[in-house]
């Protein structure tokens, strides 16, 4: 098995009118075994700043450490928040600097701007960044979500409808794909704060 | 041409040929020689095209295996395989319970797969391994079971219908089918189980799970397993044990199809949706906690 199919993952983020919205899966699994089904992947960096990791758990859990490590520095010597952009520009590079031995991960980066305006980028594990202003998505089940995102998105959605889509895209794209899904998490980022649901999927 | 010594089978103009009169008359020669019967030629090495290489066998096993879990990562083509099976005998008859899920890779392909097959009222087969080679070779079982009970005036042990298959299996050795099959009914003798696997092994046995998720399901049968369940208590542990196996092994899932096996024959007993089935142990669990 592919070492970026060994846990399993499907992450997807999108931009609504004045707000992003980034959905992960809750598989944890070894191959086909699933081991835990409340295993975070997105990680709140700022009050309006998320990142996705989808990939290797172990890679998931270590670059999660070192960008609040990173972060916090960050934020000592500047005295000010890290803008989404930087945190997207600063992980490419971190990736690339493990060029020859990289991490297993494919990030995506949601949030909102000091205008709160929508802010996504994906790349691949070795820090190719691209901005996106519709959506973008990460993991094993790529194709799924690509379809699913492509019929289902449209632009300028307000924060409940975006829910909707998120939800309904990422539960439809995880039914497909063996090794994720096990439950779903939404968070919906407006400039008035952070929505968090839970979402109910097939156990199976 | 003598009947035993076949000729090299010749690929090419006869790919539609496989099974006609056209292919019988082409190996056998004089059609008068007794004992080649037709449906005796398939299942026999050589009755397949093969590819047209030095050695087939190897050839198939390495870029046509259609393994479980990720044995075929390396090939271009995957097959639909990834299952759970169970079937165990009890005081009540057999119980065979199956979940329907088929995955190529990660992908998963459907979730409505049949992988119990009704081989006639009496016979049920199981599926397990291969999508394509399970079913093409119990349809086939069917059709030799069919040929006994025409050309014998009755019908077929169970024993013997797992033997005709076991043996096709092992002539067909290192060419990479995948099959791990349970064939069972109720004859003369009673109600019987057999576990039958694709390089020719045959169990009787009374108990038997077979797929990915097979380690799953043993772990709550062999905790809750009589010999003396009642039918209800039964179909709750087949229930059961497909539904562990199908939240956590990611190769199973979508729906349980569970049958009985009696002295008049099996019987379909339900077709639950897995994930229904967690929520209502869920609930069960809740309720037991508080209590």
């Amino acid at each position: 098995m592919s070492v970026m199919t060994y846990n399993g993952a499907a992450i997807i983020a999108m931009a609504g009118k004045d707000c992003v919205g980034i959905a992960a899966d809750r598989r944890l699994g070894v191959q086909l075994t699933t081991i835990a089904t409340d295993f975070p992947k997105i990680f709140q960096m700022q009050p309006k700043l998320f990142v996705g990791l989808a990939g290797l758990g172990t890679d998931v859990q270590t670059l999660k450490n070192l960008l609040e490590f990173r972060m916090n520095l960050y934020k000592l010597k500047e005295e000010r928040d890290m803008s989404p952009k930087v945190l997207s520009h600063m992980l490419g590079k971190i990736l690339y600097s493990k060029r020859f031995g990289p991490y297993f991960v494919e990030p995506i980066v949601a949030g909102l701007d000091e205008s709160n305006k929508p802010f996504l980028s994906t790349m691949d594990l070795i820090g190719a960044t691209s901005e996106e202003k519709d959506f973008v998505v990460s993991g094993t089940c790529t194709g799924n979500m690509f379809g699913m995102c492509e019929s289902l998105y449209k632009p300028n959605m307000e924060a409940e409808e975006l829910f909707e889509t998120l939800a309904q895209a990422l539960l439809s794209s995880v039914d497909r794909d063996a090794v994720s899904g096990w439950g779903g998490i939404v968070h919906i980022i407006t400039k008035e704060g952070v929505l968090t649901k839970e979402l109910k999927g097939r156990q199976d | 041409m003598s009947m035993f010594g076949m000729e090299p089978l010749v690929i090419g103009d006869d790919i539609l040929d496989i099974g006609s009169r056209k292919a019988v008359d082409r190996y056998c020669g004089n059609k008068a020689q007794i004992g080649l019967s037709q449906d005796l030629l398939m299942g026999r090495p050589g009755a397949f095209d093969v590819p047209n290489v030095k050695d087939p066998a190897l050839y198939c096993s390495s870029h046509f295996r259609s393994t479980c879990g990720t044995g075929d990562a390396g090939q271009e083509i995957k097959f639909a395989k990834g299952t759970t099976t169970l079937a165990f005998k009890f005081n009540g008859g057999i119980i065979v319970s199956v979940d329907s899920r088929a995955t190529q890779g990660n992908y998963i392909s459907s979730q409505t797969v049949k992988k119990v097959i009704e081989m006639n009222p009496y016979l049920l087969g199981t599926m397990a391994g291969g999508a394509a080679d399970c079913s093409y070779w119990e349809r086939r079982l069917n059709l030799q079971c069919r040929m006994y009970e025409l050309r014998n005036g009755r019908r077929i042990t169970v024993a013997a219908a797992s033997k005709l298959l076991a043996g096709t299996m092992a002539s067909y050795r290192g060419y990479g089918l995948s099959m791990g099959t349970m064939i069972t009914g109720w004859d003369e003798t009673g109600p019987q189980l057999y576990y039958v696997d694709d390089d020719g092994t045959r169990l009787k046995g009374k108990m038997f799970s077979v797929g990915s998720g097979s380690t799953f399901a043993y772990g709550v049968l062999d905790n809750y397993y009589r010999e003396d369940l009642t039918l209800e208590e039964a179909i709750d542990l087949g229930k059961r044990a497909i539904y562990h196996a199908t939240h956590r092994d990611a190769a199973s899932g979508g729906i349980n199809n569970l049958y009985h096996v009696t002295k008049d024959g099996w019987v379909k007993i339900h077709a639950i949706d897995v994930n229904d089935m967690h929520y209502e142990f869920e609930e069960e669990k809740r309720n037991e906690m508080s209590s």
